[in-house]
């Protein structure tokens, strides 16, 4: 069994081990979005509308709940993601250059992914570690004080 | 017993409950709060804080919404601090809200409005970013501008807890939120049922009528209440008018069945009244003006006439076929669409004037074997609890062939809100997928015509577990020992094996039934339309019996009467074997009371039902037909021989608002009127009698359908032709009706459970469930209280019969028929109502996805579906709805109904012909 979003096409068996789990369990909307969204990488329309029909959980709950957490995507994600400070230290050191120049050679908007989904770039508000601005986390690593063109580098070698 | 608590506002001193909101107890008081998020229907939200308070000894201003109300609160709801607060929340809800008051259509009707101006607010004091949303008007009905939204979340607590499907909820947060449907998706594309519950409780302009739109402000239209036409529920509404133009129709808040809310047939569904279809001169063929006779089965051209001309025809040849054929070669099918002082008429028409007792109606299609089933079980044949007390009491839901949520919205609503706000427990037991499974703890998903089988199996599990109402049974009921030993031969494993229903889901059904008191059953078609009709119901019957759930509220038996006044045109003696209140045409007793009160011999011959009727006009029995207000082409089973059928009766006389499928059969045409231009009163199917009033002046040309049969009575009475006497001295002999009260004075002296139902009470706003005994009598919530109308409930030993026609070979598919939300009966009224026409254009025949890869369709395929009767094509429509080696279809539409195929293979008692099974062949076509 499978379904098909944005020409992607999903496997639904994890998903319905998922939903087994918590077959019996009201109110369990956010750890199901939390597990789905870990195999899947983000929350695809016909994936939620199966959570909705084998849960009996109405479509716009689960779109509420989704929507109102920021840590719910509802648009694919690429594979690596970029987020790049702009908390007060680091816009004042120029986060927003690292940006531009993500955008423009990695063809990565703010706020979106590139074409081929290798990238997602983020802008968020302060990591807490201002000493090293301009900071930018690569999926788990922390970048500090960078410049924009080596960090492209770094991040072109990623798979 | 509750507790008081006192408290004081504005230095007023009030006895208000432990459990109230502060807003509750003021507005029980008379005192004014202003409020946005809340709604008397809803629970509180506390999202507008408009409704804030100051309360004494609290740090800050409560929301009197949220507050609860405890002994000692002294509260100011207009002190100083407190108008600055409202002042600064609506400034702010302002800073965000289109000024366009003089286009919005809210205007007059806008609760934002109304406290702007109250408290001054014009918009300046705040400017900051305005939301910017695009207007979606793409569904046919409602009109969502988020731009003037206000969050307060009434939609969404309507659609949850009124509606129940949830559609719509509150996404994205801070300035970014917004309400939206489904997954983000438009209405028609989310589970929106268009209720539009929704538009009901809207304060402001955000959700709106499309129909409305520029057709003026709510305070330029005259507001009607009346009932809903579509279904036997019986929803009170409001229809606004404004230059004899139904503009909006809202529910009536204090309605006792719909508390303001419908369905979408009932709110966006009465545009049918102006449709251009209608009839207004009345029309005759040729051949009946040159005096000539018909050549053969071509009727000839139409020629429209005046009323004179028509009636006179009318009148003569209903005399001359009486007087050459006898009364009995006369029908006459009335009408469930006409109120119950119509079919009073048309029952003296047929009884008195006539001389027949073939009077029937389509009661005999939907809910015969109801009547017939629970006389024989009971003593009497009507819904025996109210929509009430069954939704909100019932522990347990049984809903068994009755795909509620589409055929009856607003207690299909309730049955929803009872599962999700109270967790009643819900059995459906059901061939198809239908919604309401979503909601059930268990799905019986059982063959077609397998009923009876199951039934016993679940009475055969009652019982071999002890669960069974031994005082019940031992106290009020008689045949026992009888049902049971027949009930014993149904063990688990030989019911499965009939029905296709897993042994462990008998076992768990059994179990609920058994042990939770009270239950309420709940049946339509799915256990009517069947050759075992009757004995479908009494085995309902003997279920109730046996748990015990007979008299008690939130328990009985529940059949839910399809047509607006199915329920009264039965009780007027639309019937073949009664007068009106059930007194058998064969007594001598009744018929001694209806000649002296009408002044003519009464026939004690039971006459002919609708499905023998039409039949014997191909044989020469029935040389005439009266037809009011109903379309045999489209709902009698087997529409080739019907069409063969009328082709070859005398004279047909049709008297209907549209040109419908059966009027090409007609030979004379007499334009009657909708339910907003008349008044009366329909029936529910609650037996709840209420009060339609008209909202509008006749179309011209065309009259109310009372004053039709008047004119041919008094014309047929006053005409030397005329071989039948009638003695004018009788008390009722008479048909010099000026208003339709003055026909439910004679109703009340000849129809005892009518007795008391005079309209003084109803133009009060008192309704009331017959039996009515006397003008003090407040009616009758529940029957079979304590005893049945019988004396003792008859328990009957019923088995398993298997449906008439089976699949085959040649025919290997079971083909079950029906309705669906946003369509009605044979589509006259629905197919004529914009709206429900764009949202559900065409027939769809639903085939299961096996079914489906077997025949080689996919999405866009269209499939024949053929019976030994005839074919149809229509677009398949895949889905899991149906179970494998099963389509269904419905009969809206006449390009492709579902009666083409279906037999009049009829139930040997009730005479209902079995619509939900027939054997079929079907084939993609390419």
């Amino acid at each position: 069994m499978s379904e098909t979003f944005e020409d992607q096409t999903f496997d639904l068996a994890p998903l319905l081990e998922i939903l087994e789990g918590y077959k019996d369990q009201k109110g369990a909307v956010i750890p199901i979005l939390q597990r789905t969204q870990e195999v899947y990488g983000y929350l695809p329309k016909p994936i939620l509308k199966e959570i909705s029909k084998r849960m009996r959980i109405p479509l716009s709950r689960i779109q509420g709940v989704a929507t109102f957490y920021a840590q719910f995507h509802l648009k694919r994600r690429g594979r690596h993601l970029i987020r790049v400070c702009d908390g007060t230290a680091c816009h004042v050191k120029g986060a927003m250059k690292t940006v531009d120049v993500i955008h423009e050679q990695l063809e990565t908007p703010p706020g979106g992914s590139s074409p081929d989904y290798k990238y997602t770039l983020e802008i968020v508000y302060c990591l807490g570690s201002c000493g090293l601005a301009p900071v930018v986390v690569v999926d788990e690593k922390v970048y500090g004080q960078t410049e924009p063109d080596k960090l492209v580098r770094q991040l072109k070698r990623l798979d | 017993m509750i507790e008081k608590a006192t408290i004081t506002i504005d230095g007023k001193k009030i006895q208000a409950r432990y459990g109230q909101t502060v807003l509750q107890a003021a507005r029980e008081h008379g005192i004014y709060i202003p409020v946005l998020c809340d709604h008397p229907a809803l629970p509180p939200e506390g999202a507008c804080r408009i409704c804030l308070v100051e309360i004494e000894r609290q740090r800050t201003l409560q929301p009197a919404c949220t507050f609860p109300v405890s002994e000692g609160l002294v509260i100011h709801t207009h002190s100083p601090k407190v108008m600055e607060a409202r002042k600064f929340s609506l400034e702010l809800l302002i800073s965000d809200h289109p000024l366009d008051c003089m286009t919005c259509e809210a205007t007059g009707n806008c609760l934002l409005q109304d406290l702007a101006y109250e408290y001054g607010i014009t918009g300046d004091r705040y400017q900051g970013e305005k939301h910017s949303y695009a207007i979606d008007a793409s569904n046919p009905f409602i009109v969502v501008d988020r731009n003037k939204c206000i969050l307060c979340r009434r939609c969404v607590r309507a659609c949850t807890y009124i509606n129940g499907v949830e559609a719509i909820s509150v996404f994205y947060r801070g300035f970014n939120a917004y309400i939206g449907f489904g997954a983000d998706s438009t209405m028609q594309d989310s589970p929106c049922e268009f209720c539009g519950s929704c538009v009901e409780v809207c304060p402001t302009g955000a959700l709106w009528p499309k129909m409305t739109l520029g057709k003026g402000r709510p305070y330029q239209l005259q507001k009607v209440q009346t009932v809903c036409t579509y279904c036997g529920v019986g929803c009170q509404i409001e229809l606004q008018v404004r230059n004899n133009h139904i503009v909006n129709v809202v529910g009536v808040e204090n309605a006792p069945v719909n508390q303001g809310f419908t369905c979408v047939k009932g709110r966006f569904g009465n545009d049918f009244v102006h449709h251009a279809d209608r009839l207004t001169k009345p029309r005759v063929r040729k051949y009946l003006l040159e005096g000539g006779k018909r050549a053969g089965k071509e009727r000839g051209e139409w020629i429209e006439v005046d009323w004179d001309t028509a009636l006179e025809i009318v009148s003569r040849k209903l005399i001359e076929t009486r007087n050459t054929y006898g009364s009995d070669a006369v029908g006459l099918l009335t009408s469930a669409k006409c109120t119950n002082e119509e079919n009073y008429l048309m029952n003296k028409l047929a009884r008195q004037i006539i001389g027949t007792n073939n009077i029937d109606h389509c009661a005999r299609l939907c809910h015969s074997s109801t009547v017939a089933g629970l006389a024989i079980s009971f003593g009497s044949g009507a819904m025996s609890n109210s929509i009430e007390d069954v939704t909100q009491q019932a522990k347990v839901f049984f809903v068994i062939g009755s795909n509620t949520t589409e055929q009856h919205p607003v207690i299909g609503m309730k049955i929803r809100q009872a599962v999700r706000q109270r967790d009643a427990i819900l059995i459906v037991a059901d061939p198809r997928q239908i919604p309401l499974v979503d909601f059930a703890t268990l799905h019986l998903q059982h063959k077609p015509g397998t009923d009876i089988a199951l039934l016993n199996g679940l009475m055969y599990l009652i019982l071999k577990n002890g669960w069974e109402d031994k005082d019940f049974i031992a106290e009020r009921t008689e045949g026992f020992e009888e049902f049971k030993a027949v009930v014993e031969q149904y063990p688990p494993e030989v019911v499965s094996e009939i029905t296709g229903v897993p042994q462990e889901l008998l076992h768990e059904a059994a179990q609920i039934m058994g042990t939770h008191k009270p239950m309420a059953v709940i049946w339509a078609m799915g256990i009517t339309q069947h050759t075992t009709g009757v004995y479908n119901v009494m085995s309902l019957a003997n279920l109730q019996m046996l748990l015990g759930n007979m008299g008690i509220p939130g328990g009985g038996v529940n059949p839910l009467r399809g047509q607006n006044n199915v329920q009264g045109a039965c009780d007027m003696g639309g019937l073949p074997n009664v007068y009106p209140a059930y007194q058998p045409v064969t007594s001598e007793e009744a018929a001694k009371k209806f000649s002296e009160a009408w002044g003519a011999p009464m026939s004690t011959k039971v006459g002919m039902t609708v499905t023998e009727m039409i039949p014997a006009a191909k044989e020469g029995k029935i040389k005439a037909l009266y037809i009011m207000a109903e379309d045999p082409m489209m709902s009698d089973p087997d529409t080739n021989h019907v069409r063969e059928c009328l082709e070859a009766c005398e004279f047909v006389v049709l008297q209907d608002i549209f040109y419908t499928e059966t009027a090409p059969y007609a030979d004379v045409l007499l334009p009657g009127v909708s339910f907003a231009e008349k008044s009366g009163t329909f029936t529910n199917t609650e037996r709840r009698i209420q009060l339609v009033r008209q909202a509008l002046q006749p179309l011209e040309g065309a009259r109310p359908d009372w004053q039709i049969l008047c004119e041919v009575a008094n014309r047929i009475l006053a005409s030397p032709e005329n071989g039948r006497k009638v003695d004018n001295q009788a008390p009722y002999a008479h048909w010099d009706y000026r208003q339709p009260s003055e026909i439910m004075d004679e109703i009340n002296a000849l129809a005892p459970s009518y007795a008391g139902v005079k309209y003084e009470r109803l133009q009060r706003g008192e309704t009331f469930q017959w039996p009515v005994k006397d003008e003090h009598h407040v009616g009758t919530p529940i029957l079979h209280v304590g005893k049945f109308a019988r004396g003792l409930g008859k328990f009957a030993a019923i088995e398993h019969i298997p449906a008439a026609e089976l699949p085959d070979e040649a025919y290997p598919m079971i083909l079950s028929t029906g309705r669906v939300l946003y369509h009605w009966h044979g589509g006259e009224l629905s197919r004529r109502s914009q709206g429900l026409l764009e949202i559900y254009p065409k027939p769809l025949i639903e085939v299961h996805p096996e079914d489906a890869e077997r025949l080689g369709l996919n999405g866009q395929r269209r499939v024949r579906v053929t019976s030994r009767r005839g074919s149809i094509v229509a677009e398949a429509w895949i889905t899991d709805r149906v179970l494998p080696g099963m389509v269904y279809a419905n009969f809206h539409f006449p390009e492709a109904s579902a009666n083409v195929l279906t037999h009049a293979a009829l139930d040997p008692i009730a005479k209902i012909p079995e619509y939900k099974v027939c054997a079929v062949k079907v084939e993609a076509v390419e």
